[in-house]
This record gives structure tokens, sequence and C-alpha cells, in this order.
């Protein structure tokens, strides 16, 4: 996620006004100011959706990549934590496992396919994710375990919060907004929205879902009973 | 109609053989392996029939004399990989029923355990196992987590069915690619088999948690029934298929047929080889608030053909089980109907019957297990009047039961 940035506005006061215009007129030639985009979800019985990936991507003018992160996703009491993990395109993610049995995570999604074995106390080398893309990990010994890694090029992404919203500062422009999560029904397309970030200091978007999400996997089952 | 020549002692040195090879391979690898040990104690008050423990034709595990404090069961059980791609999996238990039996093996296999590619999970297991049919007895040593006895279709599995042999899986997850199920085909061949279908044919239907060791006997030393034989040299087979949604439902189909030969006597031991067949159903639903449901359903037969004549023992049993998690604490009520038909003139082995199991189950933590169980079973069997006892009968039994259990994985 990016730092939040300033909002330019004009200075306030008549006697600055010709010099304000200037500056303003400098900032608006040297970079776009930027606004604050709000881009809120609801699941179809109105309730706030919390955990959606969202990501923004320009459409007037490329964005600037992410910098890569080094991510880590550990294996705790037989799951991943966290279970799902939003990472700019060329980010690394470490797999440590803190448990005292031994996991085996494997993805066969199209945009990364690997197989780690972790055994207790051994570390291994971060995994790069260089594509674009969802991956789906699991565990070859715990077949209840499932988590996702979301690989992204888009240069402003985040999950949606509490209230079911995602709030980022980007420049006034053009966008492509979608919007992901592991148990939505909707298509890739039924998810995507262009709006314009204007001359306004706040972009908002609510997004209804038509369908309601798939259940959640159930969590206080425990783990020896076969699934 | 006499009891046919069909029990006979055997001796355990296949079941020991296997254990020590188990044990030799789990020693040398040296990898470290999760180990589980557990105790299950029992306060039991039962009104029931003599047990089959005992040579009984009970329906329950424990009789009117075994009232009182009595051995649930002790469990060892190690797991250990072999390598990235293998494992080794070890149960054995020992109880303090009548029947005296000796510590046994209920399974033992390595299995084969590639990652997935594509979409697609290939599985094979080799050794003793169960085969995929229970959606009850989903807990570690093939246990309920529901209730104490099992239902009846799968006491019975426990006592008489046990894939001595291969089996591979192939699934299809979906889960993993976008979509919300998954579908597997499962084949298993198998031999020492050709016992299966004596104890139905003989006590009938029953309820309780007693598994039969690999290679072991059902009931009282010499005259206890030995399901786990071969000597017709033919393997029995079975396939199924299996699909799930989410991690909600699971619907499982199987056909098993153990092929023996029904005209085939053991020249040595007498011993006369079961042909058992069946088709098995079951629905597993749960909720995310904790309720779970499950049916089942199982239609087969038993026969033998000694010279001269073809006895044959069609069977059915259904049963349907509601829980509830609350907490640490589960409450469960089970529905149980089974029936044994039969074309013995004199009907020997003809049974029907019905039961009610109720029970609550308390996890204090991950070593302490407390379990109340209530269990009436209503049966009519023609063979109780042979014993100078009514066709029908009416028991019960209830049972308290501490379990602690410590190893590798609980903390």
């Amino acid at each position: 996620m990016r730092p939040p940035a300033r909002v330019h506005r004009g200075a306030p006061g008549a006697r600055l006004l010709p010099a304000a215009l200037v500056v303003a007129a400098l900032t608006r030639a040297a970079c776009v100011p930027a606004a604050t985009l709000v881009i809120s979800i609801q699941s179809p019985d109105g309730h706030a959706l919390a955990g959606a990936v969202v990501t923004a991507r320009p459409l007037d003018a490329p964005g600037k990549r992410p910098a890569p992160v080094h991510a880590v996703m550990d294996q705790v009491d037989r799951a991943f934590a966290p279970d799902l993990l939003v990472i700019p395109v060329g980010s690394t993610v470490e797999f440590p496992n803190s448990d005292s049995v031994s996991h085996q995570i494997y993805s066969f999604s199209p945009t990364k396919r690997f197989k780690l074995p972790l055994y207790r106390g051994k570390p291994y080398p971060p995994v790069p994710f260089d594509q674009a893309g969802v991956v789906t990990l699991g565990c070859n010994i715990h077949d209840d375990m499932l988590a996702y890694l979301v690989v992204t090029d888009a240069p402003w992404f985040g999950r949606t919060d509490k209230s079911g919203a995602w709030v980022a500062d980007v420049p006034r422009g053009r966008y492509r907004v979608s919007i992901w999560h592991p148990r939505m029904r909707e298509t890739e397309a039924d998810l995507e929205r262009e709006l314009t970030v204007g001359d306004a200091d706040r972009a908002e978007l609510t997004v209804h879902l038509g369908k309601s999400l798939l259940p959640a996997p159930i969590t206080d089952r425990p783990h020896s009973w076969d699934y | 109609m006499p009891k046919l020549p069909h029990r006979q002692a055997l001796p355990p040195t296949l079941c020991r053989s296997a254990a020590l090879i188990t044990l030799l391979a789990l020693c040398v690898t040296g990898r470290a392996a999760d180990w589980e040990l557990s105790l299950d104690t029992r306060l039991v008050s039962s009104d029931a029939g003599r047990s089959f423990m005992d040579g009984g034709l009970g329906t329950t595990r424990f009789g009117h004399r075994d009232s009182g404090i009595q051995l649930g069961r002790a469990r060892f059980a190690l797991t250990t990989s072999l390598g990235d791609l293998w494992s080794a999996h070890f149960d054995a238990s020992a109880w303090d029923d009548k029947d005296r039996s000796p510590v046994g093996v209920t399974e033992a296999y390595l299995q084969f355990r590639p990652y997935p590619r594509a979409g697609y999970r290939f599985r094979l297991k080799a050794g003793a196992f169960y085969p995929p049919i229970s959606l009850e007895n989903r807990a570690a040593g093939w246990e309920s987590p529901y209730s104490l006895s099992y239902s009846a279709i799968n006491t019975w599995l426990g006592v008489e069915v046990r894939t001595i042999g291969l089996e591979a899986q192939l699934d299809w997850l979906g889960t993993r690619t976008g979509h919300d199920f998954d579908l597997g085909l499962t084949g298993g061949a198998f031999a020492w088999n050709e016992g299966a279908g004596v104890v139905l044919a003989d006590n009938g239907f029953m309820l309780h948690d007693r598994q039969t060791p690999v290679f072991g006997r059902v009931g009282p030393a010499g005259a206890g029934a030995l399901p786990f034989q071969q000597f017709d040299g033919r393997a029995g087979v079975y396939a199924g298929v299996e699909g799930r949604y989410l991690d909600r439902v699971v619907l499982r189909v199987l056909r098993y047929d153990n092929r023996a030969d029904p005209t085939k006597i053991d020249s040595v031991s007498g011993a006369i080889a079961w042909n058992t067949r069946f088709n098995s159903a079951g629905l597993r639903i749960e909720s995310g608030a904790g309720w779970t449901a499950i049916l089942q359903w199982l239609d087969g037969e038993t026969l033998i053909a000694p010279p001269g004549m073809q006895l044959e023992w069609p069977f059915r049993a259904q049963f349907a089980l509601l829980s509830k998690r609350f907490g640490r604490h589960t409450l469960s009520a089970r529905y149980d109907r089974f029936e044994v038909e039969t074309n013995v003139p004199d009907g020997d082995g003809w049974q029907i019957g019905h039961a009610f199991t109720a029970a609550w189950l308390f996890d204090a933590d991950a070593h302490w297990r407390l379990a109340l169980e209530w269990l009436r079973v209503r049966s009519y069997s023609y063979y109780r009047t042979e014993f100078a006892a009514p066709a029908l009968a009416t028991e019960t039994q209830l049972q308290l039961a501490v379990r602690y259990a410590f190893g590798s994985g609980l903390h």
C-alpha cells in the first residue's frame, strides 16, 4: 500500500492568488494532484464485506509498478497464517513452519507452480512470485489446509477493512477497479468497474454483490478428523 | 442348524510379522514420527444379553454380566513420513473383553502421496486399512467423534471388513481450481477376506466399538470367528465414487465384493469361504454452526455353498445421525435400522431390529475426554430361541467413559 499523499489545494487568501495559481499550474504540470479513492463492498444482504482484495489500475497512463516486498506466510495449528496475502509482482514469500508436525505445501496454479516440504525447524529459502495472478495453496498432508496469494501488478491495491471499505490516495484520472475474494461467486468481469477520480477531493464507489458468498470453511473442526 | 465349520484358530504370525515390519521400517528411517497413546476406561450398566465377545447373541458390546468398570480401549498409533512422498501408519489396540484378545493391530499401511498436479491428486495405500465407507468413524483410531458405540453398519465394518491389499484413489480438486466441489474415484483389491460375513449370518447386526484386529478373532478363543482368511486364491475388489461440496457435504457410493468362492472349504481348518458383496452409500452434511447430519445405507448379501446347498443371508441397514457441537460439548442422536434375512429352512440367522443412541461428549482439553452414552436396541433374532431365550429382546446399555490421550501432536 502506498503511503497517503497530501491532497493539493489552492492556497487560501486573495493576495496570494496569482502566486498560488502559478504554483498550482506548475504542480499540475509536474504531477497530477491526488484525491482519495474509497471502494466499498456490500454483500447482497447489505452487510459490509471485509477482507476482499481491491486493485486499482490507471487507464490513462501506466502507473508506477509497486515495489516488491518480502512477505511471510506461516503454518500455525495446521493452518496457513495468514490465509490470504496480496503482494506485488516480484515479491518473495517465506513459508516457515511453527507447527510441531510437518507440512508439504504446494500450488498447481498456472501463476506459480511449486512444492515445498516443510519439516519442523528446517528453514527454506523464500519463494519468488514473478507473475500476476491468484495462487491457490494447499498441504499434501493436511487436505483441509487452504490459502491464497494474490500477486498483482496494479499500482494500488489492498483489502477492505471491517467496514467493507478500502481507501487510497491516487492521482486524478480514470481507473479500472477489480475486486476479488476467494468465496465470491461472480465472474471476474462482473467484479470490474471503471471510474473517474475527477475534480472532487474524494471519489467513492460502492460495489453491491449480486450473489452471496460461498460458506466460509469450518474452523472449529478438530484437525485429527478426516474432513 | 448346527454351527458351520468356519470357526477355528489361526496362529497370529502374519499379524505379528506385519507389526514388526512396520515398526522396523519406522525405526530404520529415523524420521520424526507423530505418535499417540490413549487409555479409555468405562463405567458400564447393561441389561443386554451375553456379549458376542463371550459367545452370546447380545447386540451391544457389554452384556448384563459386564456391568461395572471396563477397559474401553488402550491404543497406540504411529504415523511417520518415509521420505517426501511415502508415509507409514500403524495403529495397535488392546481391550479386556471376555474374548481375552491380546494386543491387536487394527490398521497398518504404507501410503504413497505424490504432490497434486494440474488439479488432480493420486494416492496409493498398501497394507491393512478400512475401505472408504464410513462417514461416522472419522476420528483417530477409526473412532466416532459422535458416540462411543458405532452405528450398526459401521460396527459390522469394524468387525469383519478390512482391506488387506491395495487401494488407489484419484481426486479432481475442483476447490483448488476455482470451483466449489471435488470429485474422487477409489478402487481397491484385497485378499484375506473369506471369513467376512460369518458374524453377520450368526450374530446379525450389533452396535459397539470393538474393531477386530487384522487377522484377529471375533468372540471367545476356540469358538470365535475369523474374518481375515485366505484359501480360495481369489482377490476381492471394491470401487467407489465420492463427491464433496466445499468442506460441507460429502457423498460416497461404493460397491464391494470379496469374490470369495462359496464352494471352497479349507482342507486344513475346515473353514468355509463366505462370498460377501454389498452396495453402500453415505451422505454427510456439516454447517458452520456446529451441526452435522449423517445418513448411511448398506445393502448386500453373504452366502456359502457347501456341497449340495446354497445358503444366503441378504442384509440391509441404515442410520441417521444428528449432532451439534457447543464449544467443547458434542450432543448426538442416532437412529439405526437393520435386517438380515435368510433362505436357511429353519430361519437361522434371521434378524430384524432398530436402535436409538444418545450421547454427550465433553472434550475438556486436548488430553481428557468424558463421554456418556445411552443405547437401546430392540431386535428379533431367531437364533436366540436355540438358547432358550425369547427371540424378541430389548437391550439397554449405559456407558460413562473417561479417556486420556497424549502424544506428539496433543498439547
